[in-house]
C-alpha cells in the first residue's frame, strides 16, 4: 500500500469515525489515539536514534581512537559487549520495517509487541552481559582520565567524530544501553496508558510491558551473580566475620553466672541443686530466644513499611509534562525503583532473611520445652536424691533427669552456636542487600547524569539553587493567584437584598446613580475618619480625593456614616433596574403639560433634585413622515421633544428632533417615556 | 455548560459561540485534570515519605535492639560487628532524614502551594458561569419583549430590559476574556514551577543512595562472607537449619 493510499484510508476511517460518534466524543477519542500514536512513535524514534549513536560510537569513534598514537589501553574491552546490543536493536527495528506497517496503522502496535516479545530472550542475553561488564567501562575510562594528554585526545576524537552530539566522554555513549533497557518499561506503560482496553492488541501490549520489567529483574540478578563470582576470586584475610564462624559457644556459656539469676526470675522457682554451667547455658538460650523473636518482629515491621512505600506509586502522575526532561527522568528512575529494583530487594529480604529467621524461631520450641521439663524432673529428683535406696520408679525419675540434663548440657551450646552463626550471616546478608540496592540505583543514576541541567553542580550549590528556585516559583504563584482573585472575584451583578436596595435608593436619591460604588473587598479603617466596610456594600462617592488631595482615599457616604475608603477597593456599581418607574400617561388633549414635567429641553421646566435627567423620550412606534413638516422615526429611537404641540397648539402633535438632527412633527401618542441609564 | 437542563429563559440568540465555549471547556478541563493530578501526587509523595521514614526507623531498631541484647557482650568480635551495623544504620537514618527534609521543602510544600490556587480559579469559573446565566436570563427577557407587538409599554419594558442587560453582558464578557487569557497561562506555568522540584527530587535520591553504597560496601566487607550467590546463601542456611534439626533437643517429643 502506498503512503497516499494509506492516508486516504485513514482519512476515510476518520470521517466514518466522526459519523458514528458525536463530534466531542470523536474529538476526545481522536486525541487519545493521537497520544497513543505519539507514544508509539517515541519508542520507535528513540530506538532508531539510540542505535545510530551506538553504531557511531563503536564504529567511527572507536576507529578514530585506535588511530591515536599510542592507542589507548584496553580499548577493546570497553567495546566488547556493545556489538550484541547493536545487533539486537537493529533486529528489532528490522522486524518493524519489514512488516511495512506505519505507526498510524492499528496493526503497528501488534507488530511492535510481537517483535519485542520475540526478541526478548536475545535482548536479555545481550543486555545481561553488557550490564554485568559495565563497571569495566567505568574503570577503563577513569584510567584514561588520569592521563591528561590522553584524555584530551579522547575528548577531541569524540567531539570531531560526533559534532552534532554534545558528548564529552566515552561513557556518554556507552552508558546508553544501561539506560535504554530501563526505559522500555516506562515507554511501554505510556503506550498502554493511552490504549483502550478494547484495543485488539491491548493484552499483547500488557504482556510486553510485563516482560520488559521481568527482563530488567533478571538482568539485574545476573549482574549481581557475576559481581559475587568475580569477588570470590579475591583472596581472603581473617577478619571479624571469620572469627564469628569459629565461635566457641562453650566458652561463652562458661563466662557468665548471672544468667542463673535470669532463670530464677523467669520460673519463680529456685532449685536447690545449682548447676552453674547449666544455668549459664539456659540463660543464654533465653537471651537468644528473646533476640530472635525481637529480630523477627523488627524485620516484619521493616518489610511492612517497605510494602507501604512500594504501594505509593509516585511515578504515576500525569501533569502533562512528558516533554520535560526532569519529570521524565524522575518517572524512569521511580519506575525502575518501584517495579524491579525494590521488589528484588524485597524478595531477597524475604528469602534470605525473613524465612530463615522464621524457621529458626520455629526450632526454639523444642529446646524451650525440654528445658522446662528438665526443671520439673529436677524438682522431682531433688526429693529423692538424698535417699540411698531408690525404688524402680525413683530410679527412673533419677535417670530421666540425668539424661535430660546431659543432653541439654551437650546440645544447647551447639544449638546456640549454630543459631548465632545463622543470625550473624543474616545480618551480613542484610548489609549486602542494602549495598546491592544502592549499587543498582547508582548504575541507574549514571545514565541520567548527563541529561539533567544542574547535575554537575556541587551538593551545596545545587541545594541553594533548588531552594531559591522553589521560592521564586512560590512568589510567582502568589502574584498569579492575587491577580486572578482581584480581577475575577469582583462582586457579582446580582439582585440586591432588601436592605441593600434601600441603601441603593437612599444613596441614589441623595447623590445620583452615577456616584454609586460597590466595595470589592472588606475594608478595615486604620486612620481617623476611615470607615470599616463589608464586601459588597454600596456606597456613594462624595469626593475622589481626601482633604490632602490623596486620590487613593475617597470620601464616601455609606448610607449614614461618612468617611474615607481606599479607592482600590471600590468599583462602579451598575444598576440593573428591576422595577421600572410607572409609565406616565401618554398624551391627552388636556393636562398634558403637567405630565411632561420631566422632558429635557433645557429651556423648559426647571430641573428637579436629580443632578442629571434620568428619563428620556422614545418613539414607541415606527412613524413615517407623510409631509415636509413631519419626521420619520423608528420604534425605540430616542428623540428630543422641542415642542409638545404643533404650531396651532394642537397637543396631538409634537415637534421633535430625531437621530441625525432631523426635526419634524410626530404624533404625540407615538412617544413614550423610559428611564435613561446613567452615563459612564 | 452542557449539563444544564433546558430551562425556560434560554435566549434564542447564541450568546457565546460554540467554538468559544468549547475552547473554554477544554482549557478548564485541562486545569481540572491538573488539579486532580497535583493533589494525587501530593498525597502519594506524602505517603511515600512517611513509609520511607518508618522503614529507616525500623532498620535502626533492628540493630539497636540487637546491640542492647546481652548476646553481643559475649564476644568482642560480635560486639564490634553489632556496633558497626548499628552505626551504619544510624548514619543511614540521618541521611534519610536529610533526604526527606529536602523533599519536603522542594517538592511536597510546593505541590501543596500549587494546589492552593485551584479554589480561587474554580470560584472564578463559577462566577463566570453565574454571570453567563444572568446574561442569558436577561437576554431572553429582552428577546421576549423584542418579539412582542410594539406598544408603548412594551417599548419601555424593552428599553429597560436592554439597559439591565448591558452591565451584565459587560461583566460576563470581561470575566470570560480574563479567564480565557489566564487559564492557559496558569496551565503553562506548571512547567517552570515544577521543574526544580523534580530535579531536586532526583538529586536528593542520588545523594542518599551514594551514601548508602559507601556505608554498606564498607560494612559488608567487614561482616559479610564474600563470594556468595543467593543460592549459596540459601544452601548454607538450609545446612545450618538441618544441623539444628538433627539435634535431639530440637525434636518435639
Amino acid at each position: 500500500m502506498t503512503y497516499e493510499e494509506l492516508e486516504n484510508k485513514t482519512r476515510r476511517l476518520k470521517s466514518l469515525f466522526f459519523l458514528l460518534f458525536s463530534t466531542e466524543e470523536a474529538a476526545a477519542k481522536e486525541r487519545a489515539a493521537q497520544r497513543q500514536m505519539l507514544a508509539i512513535e517515541e519508542l520507535v524514534h528513540s530506538e532508531r536514534n539510540y542505535l545510530r549513536l551506538l553504531r557511531l560510537s563503536s564504529g567511527t569513534i572507536r576507529n578514530n581512537l585506535q588511530k591515536l598514537q599510542p592507542p589507548p589501553a584496553d580499548l577493546d574491552s570497553v567495546f566488547l559487549d556493545i556489538e550484541d546490543v547493536i545487533d539486537v536493536s537493529s533486529r528489532l527495528l528490522g522486524l518493524l520495517d519489514q512488516k511495512l506497517v506505519q505507526p498510524g496503522d492499528p496493526r503497528f502496535l501488534e507488530t511492535l509487541c510481537e517483535s519485542f516479545l520475540g526478541l526478548s530472550s536475545d535482548i536479555e542475553a545481550a543486555y545481561k552481559e553488557y550490564l554485568a561488564n559495565y563497571n569495566q567501562v567505568t574503570v577503563v575510562e577513569n584510567s584514561y582520565k588520569q592521563k591528561e594528554a590522553l584524555w584530551n585526545d579522547v575528548v577531541r576524537v569524540i567531539k570531531t567524530s560526533a559534532p552534532e552530539v554534545n558528548a564529552t566522554s566515552l561513557s556518554f555513549f556507552l552508558v546508553m544501553p544501561v539506560q535504554r533497557i530501563a526505559r522500555y518499561p516506562l515507554l511501554l506503560q505510556t503506550i498502554q496508558k493511552h490504549t483502550e482496553k478494547t484495543h485488539p492488541a491491548y493484552a499483547l501490549l500488557e504482556r510486553t510491558a510485563h516482560t520488559s520489567i521481568a527482563l530488567n529483574y533478571r538482568i539485574n540478578e545476573y549482574k549481581r551473580f557475576r559481581e559475587v563470582a568475580d569477588k570470590y576470586k579475591k583472596t581472603e584475610t581473617l577478619t571479624i566475620k571469620d572469627k564469628i564462624y569459629r565461635l566457641n559457644t562453650h566458652s561463652i556459656a562458661k563466662k557468665t553466672a548471672r544468667f542463673g539469676q535470669h532463670i530464677r526470675h523467669e520460673t519463680g522457682m529456685a532449685p536447690k541443686l545449682v548447676d552453674e554451667e547449666f544455668d549459664a547455658l539456659e540463660g543464654f538460650f533465653y537471651v537468644l530466644e528473646h533476640g530472635i523473636l525481637e529480630l523477627l518482629e523488627n524485620v516484619e515491621t521493616y518489610l511492612y513499611h517497605l510494602q507501604g512505600f512500594l504501594s505509593c506509586r509516585t511515578e504515576e502522575f500525569d501533569l502533562d509534562m512528558d516533554g520535560e526532561k526532569a519529570p521524565i527522568c524522575y518517572k524512569e528512575i521511580t519506575t525502575a525503583l518501584r517495579q524491579w529494583i525494590l521488589p528484588t530487594f524485597e524478595k531477597r529480604m524475604r528469602t534470605l532473611i525473613r524465612k530463615p529467621l522464621g524457621a529458626l524461631r520455629d526450632l526454639l520450641v523444642g529446646p524451650r520445652n525440654l528445658i522446662r521439663k528438665r526443671l520439673d524432673k529436677l524438682l522431682d529428683y531433688e526429693l529423692i536424691e538424698a535417699k540411698s535406696n531408690l525404688s524402680y520408679e525413683e530410679q527412673d525419675v533419677a535417670n530421666t533427669y540425668r539424661t535430660m540434663n546431659t543432653l541439654l548440657l551437650n546440645e544447647l551450646p551447639q544449638f546456640t552456636g549454630v543459631a548465632l552463626q545463622m543470625i550473624w550471616s543474616v545480618l551480613g546478608t542484610f548489609s549486602c542487600l542494602h549495598r546491592d540496592l544502592a549499587a543498582d540505583m547508582e548504575q541507574l543514576f549514571q545514565s541520567f547524569a548527563q541529561q539533567l541541567p544542574h547535575s554537575s553542580m556541587e551538593r551545596g550549590a545545587f541545594r541553594e539553587w533548588a531552594e531559591s528556585a522553589v521560592l521564586e516559583g512560590a512568589r510567582r504563584l502568589e502574584t498569579l493567584c492575587r491577580s486572578v482573585e482581584h480581577t475575577l472575584n469582583g462582586p457579582v451583578v446580582q439582585p440586591l437584598s432588601p436592605s441593600s436596595r434601600r441603601r441603593l435608593k437612599q444613596l441614589t436619591d441623595k447623590h445620583g446613580s452615577g456616584k454609586i460604588y460597590q466595595v470589592v473587598g472588606s475594608v478595615v479603617g486604620s486612620r481617623d475618619l476611615d470607615l470599616n466596610l463589608a464586601r459588597g456594600e454600596l456606597v456613594a462617592i462624595i469626593s475622589e480625593a481626601d482633604t490632602r488631595g490623596d486620590k487613593r482615599r475617597w470620601l464616601v457616604d455609606a448610607g449614614g456614616p461618612r468617611g474615607y475608603a481606599p479607592s482600590s477597593k471600590l468599583i462602579r456599581y451598575h444598576q440593573p433596574t428591576e422595577d421600572p418607574p410607572p409609565s406616565p400617561q401618554l398624551t391627552l388633549p388636556d393636562g398634558v403639560t403637567e405630565t411632561r414635567r420631566h422632558s429635557y429641553t433645557p429651556e423648559s421646566q426647571p430641573m428637579t433634585v436629580m443632578s442629571q435627567p434620568c428619563f428620556q423620550v422614545l418613539a414607541a412606534y415606527d412613524f413615517t413622515a407623510t409631509g415636509n413638516h413631519e419626521v420619520s422615526v423608528r420604534a425605540g429611537e430616542p428623540v428630543r421633544v422641542l415642542e409638545p404641540r404643533d404650531k396651532r397648539g394642537n397637543p396631538e402633535w409634537s415637534l421633535v428632533e430625531a437621530r441625525g438632527g432631523a426635526r419634524g412633527y410626530v404624533p404625540s401618542n407615538y412617544l413614550a417615556i423610559a428611564p435613561r441609564p446613567p452615563h459612564h | 455548560m452542557s449539563w444544564i437542563p433546558f430551562k425556560i429563559g434560554q435566549p434564542k440568540k447564541q450568546i457565546v459561540s460554540k467554538t468559544v465555549e468549547r475552547d473554554f471547556e477544554r482549557e478548564y478541563d485541562k486545569l481540572q485534570k491538573l488539579e486532580d493530578q497535583t493533589k494525587k501526587l501530593h498525597k502519594d509523595m506524602k505517603k511515600s515519605t512517611e513509609a520511607d521514614l518508618a522503614m529507616s526507623k525500623a532498620a535502626v531498631k533492628i540493630s539497636a535492639d540487637l546491640l542492647s541484647n546481652p548476646l553481643c557482650e559475649q564476644d568482642q568480635a560480635f560486639l564490634d560487628s553489632m556496633t558497626a551495623l548499628d552505626t551504619a544504620m544510624r548514619r543511614m537514618d540521618s541521611f534519610n532524614q536529610e533526604k526527606v527534609n529536602q523533599i519536603q521543602k522542594t517538592v511536597i510544600d510546593p505541590l501543596k502551594k500549587y494546589s492552593g490556587v485551584f479554589p480561587s480559579l474554580n470560584m472564578a469559573v463559577k462566577r463566570r458561569e453565574q454571570a453567563l446565566q444572568d446574561y442569558k436570563r436577561l437576554q431572553s427577557k429582552a428577546e421576549k419583549y423584542e418579539e412582542k407587538e410594539k406598544t408603548g409599554p412594551v417599548m419601555v419594558k424593552l428599553h429597560q430590559a436592554r439597559e439591565e442587560l448591558r452591565p451584565v453582558r459587560e461583566d460576563f464578557e470581561a470575566k470570560n476574556k480574563q479567564l480565557l487569557d489566564e487559564m492557559p497561562k496558569f496551565y503553562y506555568s506548571r512547567i517552570d514551577y515544577f521543574q526544580p522540584s523534580f530535579e531536586a527530587l532526583i538529586r536528593a535520591q542520588v545523594v542518599y543512595f551514594t551514601e548508602m553504597y559507601n556505608i554498606f560496601s564498607e560494612l559488608t566487607d567487614q561482616i559479610d562472607q564474600a563470594g556468595l550467590t543467593d543460592e549459596q546463601r540459601e544452601r548454607e542456611t538450609e545446612a545450618k537449619l538441618s544441623e539444628l534439626r538433627a539435634l535431639s533437643i530440637v525434636a518435639d517429643d
